[in-house]
C-alpha cells in the first residue's frame, strides 16, 4: 500500500559496508514508507542479504560509508539486540540451530525484550503461553516445536515457519525477510507467505529481499529494487519482477558494465 | 584417585630385564653398515632407559613379559611360503639384513634413497612426531641393520607390498622403512608381517607425505600364540596430504601398534581405521596419537578391538589440538566387542584441545554381539554359534575391507581368525 | 558494530564472598607431626578408636608420595606452612543459636545461609562450619522426631560413637590415597547424617563450609549413611575469603547406602579461585566416594565447580549390590588460570548395576579443564550397563579442555557408552539471539544454561538457583 504521506520507517543513504576486506554493498540508497511492502532481487553475490545483515548489525559486516536511519534514529550506532528492540526484524536465510536452548524460553525472552521496547509490561509465563498458541496459527506450526531447542534438527521449511513465528511474536515495524522462500516447498511457502501477508499492516513495511518471481506471486510488493554489484540499480513497481523472470539476469550486466564506465552516474 | 587405584604397580616384566637389554645389546653391536653409528646412539640410550612398567601410563595395561621372555638374540628368518604376487603388486620381502631391492626393478616414480641424504633424513619423522624416544623405536634403533627406503614421485600404479615372515626361529627381527613421498605424490604400500614362533618383529616406518601427497597405506599382522609384534609408524603430513592407514593385527603374545602421525602445518587429512584382537592369552595393543600442528586438520578414525579367550584389549587413542589448529574436525569412534567373561578391555580416548573453533567428538562403546542381530539370524534357522560367528566376521570386515586389495591374497579375515573366521 | 563485550568478558565476575571475618580465632601452631595429630583429638575429646585411626593415617600419609598423575600444575605444598586447626573463640558449642556469636550468625547471612529462626530456610536443615568447627547446625529437633541424626562430626563421635566406630573410613579408607589420609589423619569437622532404616528424610539437608583464616588448612569429613529403605537429599556449599596465598582443602566424604536407600548428594563449590593472574586461591583435593552397599541402592553426586585455584576431586560410586545406580552430574566452569582434573569413577561391581555420567566442562581464559574418569565392569557385572557423556564447551582460544575416559571391561554380558562433544559459542547464534532482541550476556547465559542443563535439572530446587549465581551467568528460565 502506497501512500506518499504515510511515514518514513527506514530511510538508506549511499550504504557502502565490506566483510573482511571485501566492499560488498557500494553506496544502496531506500526509503521505506509505512504500509510498503518492498522487494530486494537480484543474483547471488548482488549483495542484497549483505543488507539484510548490515541492516540487522552482524558483526562480521562493517559499514565503510552512508547512513541508515529508523524511524528518524541512527541505526547503525545500536547493538543488534536494540534494533530488534525497536521494531527491526531480520528474517535469516539460514536460520542456526542452537542445542540446549528450549525454543519456548527463546521465544519469550525475546518478545518481553521487544514488549520493553516498546514500554510494554512483560509477560508471565501463562500469558505468554496464551499468546504462542495463538500465533502458532499464523504459521500453522506444531506445539510441539516449543519443547524443542531452537531450530535443532528443524526442517527446512520448519526453520522459516519458526522465523514467521518470531515475527509474529516480535510484531515488528520493519521486518527484513532475507530468502525466505529458498528451501520451501509449495505447500510451506503458502504457509509462510500467508503468514507475512497477516502480519503486513498499514503501520509497518516489510523487505523481502528475494532471488525468484515465486514468493512475489504469494506476496504482492508495491517495489521492487534491482541489486547488481553491490548497488540498486533499478527500482519499479510489481512488473519489473515479472520483466526480470522473462528476461533474465543478463540485461543486469549490461546495465552494469555500462555504470561501470560512468561510475559518477551513480544514484 | 582415579590412578591411585589404576596403578597397581606390578614388578617389572622379567626376572632380569636390564640383562635382557644387555645380552641383546651385546648380539646387535658392531657391523660396518649404513646404520652403524646410528645404531650405536640407540642403543646407548637404550640401555639407559628403564624397560617400560606399569608405572608408565603409557604401559600401563601392556606387561613386557612375552617380550622379555624370548631369546635375546637377532633373528635371520628362513624364507617362508608365500601367496601369489597379485597383478598390479611388486612384493619386497624383509629378512632385517639382505638387501630387499637385489635383483627387483622398481617401477617409474620409486627410488631408493642411500647416502647423505638417508643419514639426512632417517629418523626426521620420528623426531616430527615425537616418537624418537619411545622405548619400541629405541629398541628398533639399537637392532636394526637395514632400512629399506624410497622416494615416491609422481602416482604410482603399482601397490607397494613389503612382507616378512619371522617364521618359527627365535629372536628379534628388526625392520626399518623410510617413505618419502614428493609433493603430488601418490602411493599404495601394503605392510605383511607374520610370525609363527617365539621371536619379536620390530618394525618402525617412517612416512613423510609431501604437499598434496596420498598414501594408501595398510598393514596386516597375523601372530603366532608366542610371537610379539611392536610396530611404530610414524607420518609427517605437509598441506592437502591423505593419509589413510588401514591395520589388523592379532594372534600375537603381545601385539603393539602405535600409528603418531602429525600435520605438520594442519589443513590435511589423516584416517585411521583399525581392528585388533586377542584371543587366549594375547595382548592386542594400540597406542595411537595425532598432533594437528596447524589448523584446518581433519581426522577420522575408527578403531575396533575384539576380546575374547583371556585375551586383553588396549586402546588409547590421543588427539591432540593445540591453540593454532583452529577449525580442526577430528572424529574419533572406539568399538569393542568382548566375548568371554575372561577377556579384558581397556580403552581411553584422550583429547587435548586448546582451540575454540573445533569439532572433536570421540565415542567408545563396550559389549558383546548384538542380542537381537543374534536372534534375527537365529530366527532365520542360523545356528547360534554360527549366527555369532557372522556378526563377528561383519565387525572385523569393516576394516578389513579397506585394506588394499592387495591384501585378499593373504586372507586377512582367516589369518586372523583361525579357518572358524569362515 | 560488533558488541564490545567478549564472552570472556562475562565469565569473570568479580568474587562475591571474598571477605573476612574479623572474628578471634584459636589456632594452634602450623606444621604437622604425631603431636598435632594427638593434639587435635584431644582438643576433640576423642575416644581412642578414632585416634588411633588418626594415628595409623598420618603413619601411611608419611609413606605416601604426592600424587601427580593428573594435569595439574602447581608449586609444591609445604605441610609444615599449614595450621592444621582453627576454632572461632567461643565456648563449647551453643545449645541454642542465640548465645552463637552474632559475627558468625552475620558472616552466614552475608554469604546468604541466614542460621537464626525467623530467616532460616523453611525447608532445609543446615550445618553451618567455619574453618575448622561446625558452628550450628538448624532444625536438629525437629530432624530427631524422624530418627534422622544431623550434626557435626564432632558431636556424632561423642554422642553417636558407636555409628562412626561402624562406618568411619568404611568407604574412604585411612590409607584411600595421599590427599585422604592426611585428611583422615587431621581431619576437624564436617558433618554427619545418619538415616534409619525406612525414612525418607523431611527436608534437604546442607552444609555450607567457609574457610576464614588465611594460613589455615581445612579438612572436613562428611560420612552419610542411609539404611535399608531410607532416603536423604544433601548439598553442600563452600566459599573463602580473597588471600594471595594459595590454601590447602582436602576434605573426604563417605556415603553409604543400604539396601534400597537412597543418597543424593550435591555440591556447589565456590571456593575462591585466586585472581585473574592465578594468584590465590584454595587448592581443592578431595576424596568423595559413596558406596552402593545394598541391593537396589542408588547414589547420585551432582557437582557445580566453579571456584578453586585447583581442583582435584572425583566423586565415585562404588556398585556393590545388586541393581544398584551411581549417578554423576557435573558442570566445571574454569577461567583465568584455574585448573580442574575432575571427574569419576563408576566401579561396577555387582549384577545389573547401573551408571551414568554428565559432564559439562566449560573452559576460558587461560584455565586448564580436564575431565577424567573411570568406568569399570567387573567380572561379576552381569548385565551392567554406563552411559556417559562429556561435553567440553571453549571459550577464547587460550584454554584447555582435556578428556581422559578410562573404560575398562571385564564383563561380556554388559554394555558402555561414551560419547564426548566439544563446542563454542559460535558467533552466529550470538547474533541470531541478539537480532531477537536478546541482549550479548542474556545470549551467552542462555547458551551455558542450555550447555548445562542436564546438570542443573539434577540440582535441587532450592539450590538450582545458587547454581545461577555461582556461574555468574544469569540462567534465569532454564533452571528448576
Amino acid at each position: 500500500m502506497i501512500r506518499p504521506d504515510a511515514p518514513v520507517l527506514l530511510e538508506i543513504r549511499d550504504l557502502t559496508a565490506r566483510v573482511e576486506d571485501q566492499p560488498i554493498l557500494k553506496g544502496v540508497s531506500l526509503t521505506i514508507r509505512a504500509g510498503e511492502i518492498h522487494a530486494v532481487m537480484g543474483r547471488n553475490g548482488s549483495g542484497k542479504s549483505t543488507l539484510s545483515k548490515v541492516l540487522a548489525g552482524h558483526p562480521a559486516y562493517t559499514v565503510t560509508g552512508g547512513s541508515v536511519h529508523y524511524r528518524g534514529e541512527d541505526l547503525l550506532g545500536l547493538e543488534p539486540e536494540l534494533r530488534a528492540r525497536a521494531g527491526l526484524f531480520l528474517g535469516f536465510q539460514y536460520p542456526v540451530e542452537i542445542p540446549g536452548v528450549s525454543n519456548l524460553e527463546f521465544l519469550r525472552v525475546a518478545t518481553n525484550a521487544r514488549r520493553a521496547g516498546k514500554g510494554e509490561e512483560e509477560l508471565d509465563t501463562f500469558a505468554f503461553e496464551d499468546l504462542v498458541r495463538e500465533r502458532l496459527l499464523v504459521v500453522q506450526m506444531d506445539p510441539a516445536f516449543l519443547e524443542r531447542s531452537v531450530n535443532e534438527g528443524f526442517s527446512g521449511g520448519e526453520k522459516k515457519r519458526n522465523e514467521i513465528l518470531q515475527m509474529a511474536l516480535l510484531e515488528p515495524l520493519v521486518a527484513v525477510l532475507d530468502e525466505t522462500d529458498s528451501g520451501l516447498d509449495i505447500d510451506a511457502l503458502r504457509i509462510v507467505a500467508g503468514g507475512v501477508n497477516h502480519l503486513a499492516g498499514p503501520d509497518n513495511a516489510t523487505l523481502l529481499i528475494t532471488h525468484y518471481q515465486r514468493l512475489l506471486d504469494v506476496i504482492t510488493p508495491d517495489y521492487v529494487h534491482v541489486m547488481a554489484a553491490g548497488r540498486i540499480l533499478r527500482t519499479g513497481g510489481k512488473e519489473l519482477a515479472l520483466e526480470l523472470e522473462e528476461r533474465g539476469y543478463d540485461w543486469v550486466d549490461a546495465e552494469l558494465a555500462a555504470l561501470e564506465r560512468t561510475p559518477a552516474e551513480v544514484g | 584417585m582415579v590412578a591411585a587405584s589404576l596403578s597397581t604397580p606390578t614388578a617389572a616384566a622379567g626376572a632380569a630385564p636390564g640383562g635382557w637389554i644387555a645380552a641383546l645389546l651385546a648380539e646387535a653391536s658392531g657391523g660396518a653398515d649404513a646404520l652403524a653409528a646410528s645404531r650405536e646412539r640407540a642403543a646407548q640410550a637404550l640401555a639407559q632407559t628403564p624397560l617400560p612398567s606399569r608405572r608408565d601410563e603409557a604401559w600401563r595395561f601392556t606387561d613386557l613379559a612375552p617380550l622379555t621372555a624370548l631369546t635375546p638374540t637377532l633373528l635371520s628368518p628362513a624364507a617362508a611360503a608365500q601367496p601369489p604376487v597379485a597383478d598390479g603388486s611388486l612384493r619386497l620381502v624383509l629378512d632385517g639384513q639382505s638387501d630387499p631391492l637385489a635383483g627387483i626393478t622398481l617401477p617409474a616414480g620409486l627410488e631408493p634413497i642411500s647416502g647423505d641424504e638417508l643419514d639426512a633424513t632417517l629418523g626426521q619423522v620420528l623426531a616430527a612426531t615425537g616418537s624418537a624416544a619411545l622405548w619400541p623405536v629405541l629398541l628398533n634403533g639399537a637392532t636394526a641393520r637395514a632400512v629399506l627406503a624410497l622416494r615416491v614421485r609422481g602416482t604410482v600404479a603399482t601397490t607397494l607390498e613389503l612382507v616378512s615372515d619371522a617364521g618359527d626361529g627365535e629372536g628379534i627381527l628388526p625392520l626399518r622403512l623410510l617413505l618419502v613421498l614428493e609433493p603430488g605424490a601418490s602411493v599404495e604400500v601394503l605392510q605383511v608381517h607374520r610370525s609363527s614362533g617365539a621371536n619379536l618383529t620390530s618394525l618402525v616406518l617412517e612416512a613423510r607425505l609431501g604437499e598434496g601427497a596420498e598414501l594408501r597405506h595398510g598393514l596386516l599382522a597375523p601372530g603366532a600364540e608366542t610371537g610379539c609384534l611392536l610396530a611404530t609408524v610414524a607420518v609427517e603430513q605437509a598441506t592437502g596430504s591423505r593419509y589413510s592407514g588401514v591395520s589388523a593385527h592379532g594372534g600375537w603374545a603381545l601385539g603393539r601398534l602405535e600409528p603418531r602421525l602429525v600435520q605438520r602445518e594442519g589443513a590435511a587429512h589423516s584416517a585411521l581405521k583399525a581392528l585388533q584382537l586377542a584371543d587366549g592369552r594375547q595382548i592386542s595393543d594400540t597406542h595411537s596419537q595425532m598432533v594437528f600442528a596447524g589448523p584446518d586438520g581433519r581426522l577420522e578414525q575408527l578403531h575396533k578391538a575384539v576380546a575374547d579367550g583371556q585375551g586383553r584389549s588396549v586402546f588409547n587413542g590421543a588427539v591432540q589440538v593445540p591453540r593454532l589448529a583452529q577449525r580442526t574436525d577430528a572424529a574419533q569412534l572406539s568399538r569393542n566387542l568382548l566375548l568371554s567373561d575372561r577377556a579384558r578391555i581397556d580403552t581411553k580416548p584422550e583429547l587435548e584441545i586448546v582451540a575454540d573453533d573445533v569439532r572433536c567428538a570421540h565415542g567408545a562403546t563396550v559389549s558383546r554381539l548384538q542380542q537381537d542381530e543374534l536372534f534375527y539370524l537365529q530366527s532365520r534357522g542360523i545356528a547360534a554359534d554360527q549366527a555369532a560367528r557372522l556378526l563377528l566376521r561383519g565387525f572385523c570386515e569393516e576394516v578389513l575391507q579397506a585394506l588394499p586389495a592387495a591384501a585378499v591374497a593373504w586372507q586377512p579375515l582367516v589369518s586372523l581368525l583361525g579357518k572358524e573366521g569362515r | 558494530m560488533a558488541s564490545s563485550a567478549t564472552v570472556g568478558d562475562l565469565v569473570s565476575q568479580p568474587y562475591k564472598y571474598g571477605f573476612v571475618t574479623d572474628i578471634e580465632t584459636e589456632k594452634i601452631a602450623k606444621g604437622l607431626s604425631e603431636d598435632v595429630v594427638r593434639l587435635i583429638s584431644a582438643k576433640k575429646n576423642e575416644p581412642p578408636f578414632l585416634l588411633d585411626f588418626r594415628l595409623r593415617s598420618f603413619r601411611q600419609w608419611l609413606q605416601m608420595e604426592e600424587p601427580d598423575w593428573a594435569t595439574l600444575g602447581h608449586p609444591p605444598i609445604d605441610y609444615q606452612e599449614i595450621i592444621y586447626y582453627a576454632a572461632p573463640k567461643q565456648q563449647e558449642k551453643k545449645a541454642s543459636l542465640d548465645e552463637v556469636d552474632p559475627k558468625l550468625l552475620e558472616t552466614f547471612e552475608k554469604l546468604g545461609i541466614p542460621l537464626s529462626e525467623q530467616k532460616r530456610l523453611s525447608n532445609v536443615a543446615v550445618d553451618a562450619v567455619f574453618d575448622s568447627v561446625s558452628i550450628a547446625t538448624t532444625y536438629r529437633e525437629k530432624l530427631a522426631e524422624h530418627g534422622v541424626i544431623f550434626c557435626s562430626i564432632s558431636e556424632a563421635v561423642k554422642d553417636h560413637a558407636d555409628l562412626i566406630e561402624k562406618y568411619l573410613g568404611t568407604v574412604v579408607p585411612g590409607n584411600d590415597n595421599y590427599f585422604a589420609a592426611l585428611n583422615s589423619a587431621v581431619f576437624s569437622d564436617g558433618s554427619f547424617v545418619f538415616i534409619p532404616k525406612g525414612v525418607a528424610c523431611p527436608m534437604e539437608l546442607s552444609t555450607y563450609f567457609r574457610i576464614n583464616s588465611g594460613d589455615t588448612g581445612q579438612f572436613e569429613r562428611t560420612l552419610i549413611v542411609a539404611e535399608e529403605g531410607a532416603s536423604v537429599s544433601y548439598l553442600e556449599g563452600c566459599t573463602a575469603p580473597m588471600f594471595d596465598t594459595n590454601q590447602l582443602h582436602a576434605a573426604v566424604v563417605e556415603l553409604v547406602a543400604l539396601d534400597d536407600a537412597s543418597i543424593k548428594y550435591s555440591t556447589v563449590q565456590n571456593w575462591y579461585a585466586g585472581d585473574e593472574n592465578g594468584k590465590g586461591g584454595i587448592y581443592n583435593f578431595v576424596t568423595k566416594r559413596g558406596q552402593c552397599r545394598g541391593d537396589r541402592s542408588y547414589i547420585s553426586w551432582t557437582q557445580v565447580e566453579t571456584g578453586s585455584a585447583i581442583t582435584w576431586k572425583y566423586p565415585s560410586c562404588v556398585l556393590q549390590g545388586a541393581d544398584s545406580v551411581g549417578e554423576f552430574y557435573s558442570v566445571a566452569l574454569t577461567n583465568n588460570r584455574q585448573q580442574a582434573d575432575t571427574g569419576t569413577k563408576m566401579i561396577h561391581v555387582g549384577p545389573r548395576t547401573r551408571s551414568t555420567i554428565v559432564s559439562k566442562g566449560i573452559s576460558a581464559g587461560h584455565s586448564s579443564n580436564s575431565y577424567r574418569g573411570l568406568v569399570q565392569l567387573g567380572p561379576k557385572a552381569v548385565g551392567a550397563r554406563n552411559y556417559s557423556q562429556c561435553d567440553s564447551m571453549l571459550i577464547g582460544d587460550q584454554a584447555a579442555a582435556n578428556t581422559y575416559p578410562y573404560i575398562r571391561s571385564q564383563q561380556p554380558d554388559a554394555s558402555i557408552e561414551h560419547e564426548a562433544s566439544t563446542c563454542r559459542i559460535s558467533a552466529d547464534q550470538l547474533f541470531y539471539l541478539q537480532s531477537r532482541g536478546i541482549a550479548f550476556e542474556e545470549a551467552v547465559s542462555m547458551m551455558v544454561s542450555g550447555f548445562c542443563r542436564d546438570v542443573f535439572n539434577q540440582l535441587p530446587m532450592e539450590f538450582a538457583a545458587e547454581a545461577d549465581k555461582l556461574l555468574a551467568l544469569k540462567l534465569e528460565g532454564s533452571v528448576g
